[in-house]
């Protein structure tokens, strides 16, 4: 006997269904890791007798300085006057100088290109920065 | 009349791995929810002071001044390694940890280097670390 054409069309796809939703959450739930994973040219230098960072405020601001001097801030890299606009405005917004900035910075990269990120953050009135380092170097 | 066999009815020792395929991804994303990855990033406080103008030049400030150089160290202006940075901070700093440490960095010396002497200044409970550049 010859099927109907609706036959052909009925799978069950209840579980492939599943499967995508399943799917969707995975990369919901890790999109935002994203964010937080550090940028890998970036060598930090090793500074074992630091206190492991448990806390995170949402306002910490991250400036990454890779060996060749480039400035970055979420991996997009900036010249450092634009570095210091930034910070400037960030200041504005916060409506006050508090606001946590984290310097990453490669270990073999030259002072020079800190000192741009410091004097960035000392135009926009931020006195107080951060250093970031590995407490253990992973793998 | 025999029954006949339907296309989509399961034969004996098939296994339907769809709700196994669920489950296991039900674990992943339950895992990758709750995982906390351990903390393996340290931050260092450090102060980036401002120029004094009222500051008289004549009269040096009394702070620990450890110089950053390309390929060494200076305390209070006397050549140092790492080791004998750590022995001389600790003795000089021995019952007072709220001794100002004033770290000059040369712009040719590297980032890694400052960092080393802020682990070490931290190892020996000095808080008030501040970070300025030389040119």
């Amino acid at each position: 006997m010859r099927k109907h054409p609706d036959e052909y069309l009925s799978g069950n796809l209840t579980a492939m269904i599943d499967v995508v939703f399943q799917l969707i959450i995975f990369f919901v739930a890790t999109v935002s890791l994203q964010d937080t994973v550090s940028d890998q040219r970036i060598r930090l230098a090793m500074a074992p007798s630091g206190k492991p960072v448990t806390t995170k405020d949402p306002r910490e601001v991250y400036i990454d300085v890779d060996k060749s001097g480039q400035l970055r801030i979420a991996r997009y890299p900036y010249s450092h006057r634009e570095v210091a606009f930034i910070l400037k405005k960030i200041v504005q917004d916060n409506g006050n100088n508090q606001v946590p900035v984290i310097i990453r910075g490669d270990e073999n990269a030259r002072h020079d290109a800190v000192k741009n990120v410091m004097d960035a953050c000392a135009a926009a009135g931020i006195w107080k920065i951060k250093f970031a380092a590995l407490k253990e170097r992973g793998g | 009349m025999a029954r006949k066999r339907k296309k989509n009815e399961m034969q004996a020792g098939e296994l339907n791995l769809t709700a196994m395929i669920d489950v296991a991804f039900q674990l992943l994303n339950f895992f990758v929810i709750t995982s906390h990855p351990m903390a393996v990033t340290t931050n260092m406080d450090v102060f980036r002071p401002s120029e004094d103008k009222t500051a008289n030049p004549a009269k040096p400030p009394t702070v620990l001044r450890i110089m950053v150089l390309n390929g060494g160290f200076t305390l209070n202006d006397q050549p140092a390694t790492l080791s004998m940075l750590h022995s001389k901070l600790d003795f000089i700093t021995k019952g007072d940890k709220t001794q100002s440490v004033l770290i000059m960095c040369a712009s040719d010396s590297k980032h890694g280097a400052l960092v080393e002497v802020l682990d070490l200044c931290n190892r020996l409970g000095l808080k008030t670390l501040s970070v300025i550049s030389s040119s």
